[in-house]
């Protein structure tokens, strides 16, 4: 098919040269193709397989579909969804709300943004593990955050080991991680409204409050669907937080989805249970994109 | 634009409209500056103080930093943390190893196939339109699917193969990992190559697999930088696979070592913010010095 078909002709080099630029389609692109297939449809497929046995010290049992009956009958499952739905509920709601905010306070008039975006950056580039370990400093019993709410409490917080409180200390970390990439978005947003548009719209009349809406808003409003999906999505798979944290304690009060999973396969060795409930994760997340791509426009 | 006159209804907009009430009261006592540098001072602390706290913390004595109440600057500062991590837990070295060998291998592999997808599908015609659905499920797949769902399976997979505890496993599920979020970062740039690019190359006497090395690759070399940075980050600071498909110092990472620091007794923290800043170092560094590349990749994809 390449032009060079006729062009080039004799030798074995020059052979082996043609079959490469007349199969360059599939030499780009069939290697990613194949490491993608061993990598996420294979296990996926596994995962099939797997969740239809149950594994105990004897080996591995068929069991047709009674995983399925069993986490979807059962508490445990529906309860890890909804600590992870509340974690995410709180998390992504800070971070998009304080995002925005923030945003909106570094688009005024205020000193050393540059310096002050290039500061956002910095959570967002740590290992989430290592975010975990600030904050479990921080929480050190006597530590700087009780020394903070001392004045209000009369004590120590026991911030990771109340179960009314330890999921709120694990949204903390991650808010304090991922405004900054709200923030970041958003402000860009911002700051891609030209001038011009906006002088135009004041000499139109227009109010500082109907150039927000009418102006502004705009421009950022397919950012602010774009950042809630990106934290939805984000906060769906939150691990190395409540591994490094509380291992999905105490009293199980945080073990969201993804640490349910991993306590099912390589603490009671059922790999069969976890991979049940990996489909069924894998079912979630597909409806949670399938709403978001047909409510948003947002490429991805 | 809108031409009535009521702004419609809306949680957003009432939002707006508060404080765009508060903004009014504030301009006429001229606060304002005040107000917006106050919140971006606070905010700068915000984000500053628990990484200035570890960093500081490595170097301080365990009562040091353990005192209550806590003591925000330290007079007695001491580097002997340091070696004494080494020294109790020379494991360390090959931690620190392990995650330089995975961070380098994994990007290295994930930026070739990636790039090399990502033009294959933009520039080529497939039969059934395969570019037009391949394009997208590459992309898609890392970012929707959550990694707990393929890493079980993996686990099972990786024990048949003799993959397991191995830094050759960690490399290659990393690339997986990565190859569609370079895709993702790459395909704007491709797109906006000009089509008659190849063909002109092609007719200074260029072959086509020589076109795309010498004329194409620099033309999006931003895109591959950028690309290149976000990968070595995640595979810096990745976790969950590491902790899942590796279990001793012949391929466990640096946040597997981090995140299992712990003893039976108390936390060593005097020696674990050591660890800490030097898992954290590097990246840091790092991103300060693409500190501008950085900025436009996270907000990539959003505004271009």
């Amino acid at each position: 098919m390449s032009h060079y078909s006729e062009t080039v002709g004799g030798g074995r080099y020059e052979r082996v040269l043609l079959w490469v630029e007349d199969h360059l389609r599939w030499i780009l692109t069939l290697p990613a193709l194949a490491v993608l297939a061993a990598f996420f449809i294979y296990p996926v497929g596994r995962a099939l397989v797997l969740s239809l046995y149950q594994f105990d010290t004897g080996g591995r049992q068929f069991v047709a579909l009674e995983n399925y009956v069993a986490i979807l009958t059962a508490g445990a499952f529906w309860q890890s969804l909804w600590i992870t739905a509340k974690f995410m509920f709180f998390a992504v709601s800070l971070e998009v709300g304080l995002g925005i905010a923030i945003a909106f306070v570094l688009n005024s008039k205020v000193r050393f943004r540059g310096l002050i975006q290039t500061i956002g950056l910095v959570p967002l580039v740590i290992s989430p593990t290592v975010v975990a370990l600030l904050w479990q400093l921080l929480y050190q019993n006597g530590g700087v955050l009780d020394s903070l709410v001392t004045p209000l409490t009369n004590g120590p917080v026991p911030w990771l080991s109340d179960p009314s409180i330890a999921l709120y200390a694990l949204v903390l970390p991650d808010v304090w991680q991922m405004t900054p990439l709200v923030t970041l978005i958003v402000l860009a947003g911002l700051q891609s409204v030209p001038d011009h548009v906006q002088e135009a719209a004041m000499m139109d009349g227009a109010g500082r409050m109907r150039r927000l809406v009418d102006v502004t808003l705009p421009y950022i409003k397919e950012l602010v669907v774009l950042v809630l999906i990106l934290r939805v999505i984000g906060t769906m798979r939150v691990f190395a937080k409540v591994f490094v944290l509380t291992r999905g304690g105490p009293a199980k009060s945080t073990e969201v989805i993804s640490m349910a999973m991993y306590r099912e396969a390589f603490s009671y060795g059922n790999y069969g249970r976890a991979s049940t409930m990996a489909l069924l994760l894998l079912l979630i997340a597909l409806a949670i994109t399938y709403a978001f791509a047909t409510v948003s426009e947002v490429e991805f | 634009m809108a031409t009535d006159t009521k702004p419609k209804r809306g949680v957003g907009r009432a939002l707006l409209a508060g404080v765009e009430r508060i903004h009014e009261t504030l301009d006429s006592y001229g606060l304002v500056p005040t107000v917006t540098n106050g919140i971006a001072l606070l905010f700068v602390v915000w984000t500053l103080f628990p990484v200035y706290w570890m960093v500081s913390g490595s170097l301080r004595t365990r009562s040091d930093l353990l005192a209550t109440p806590p003591k925000l600057v330290s007079t007695a500062l001491t580097v002997g943390n340091y070696p004494e991590l080494f020294a109790q837990r020379p494991a360390f070295y090959e931690f620190l190893f392990n995650s330089v060998v995975v961070t380098v291998g994994s990007t290295a592999l994930a930026v070739l196939l990636g790039t090399a997808a990502t033009y294959g599908f933009v520039n080529y015609e497939f039969p059934y339109d395969l570019g037009r659905f391949h394009l997208p499920f590459l992309v898609l797949t890392t970012r929707f699917l959550p990694p707990i769902v393929t890493v079980i399976p993996l686990y099972v997979i990786f024990d048949t193969a003799n993959l397991l505890n191995t830094r050759l496993g960690l490399v290659l599920a990393y690339a997986a990992f990565n190859i569609p979020f370079v895709v993702w970062m790459l395909k704007g740039f491709f797109a906006e190559l000009p089509d008659s690019i190849v063909e002109a190359a092609v007719l200074d006497g260029h072959t086509e697999l020589g076109a795309f090395f010498k004329i194409v690759l620099p033309m999006v070399r931003p895109g591959l930088i950028a690309a290149t940075i976000f990968t070595v980050i995640n595979a810096w600071n990745e976790l969950l696979f590491a902790v899942i498909l590796t279990s001793n110092t012949e391929a466990q990472t640096l946040p597997v070592a981090l995140a299992t620091f712990k003893t039976a007794y108390a936390i060593q923290w005097e020696l674990l913010t050591v660890a800490g800043t030097i898992a954290m170092a590097p990246v840091l560094l790092f991103a300060f010095l693409v500190r501008e590349k950085l900025l436009r990749g996270f907000t990539m994809g959003a505004v271009r």
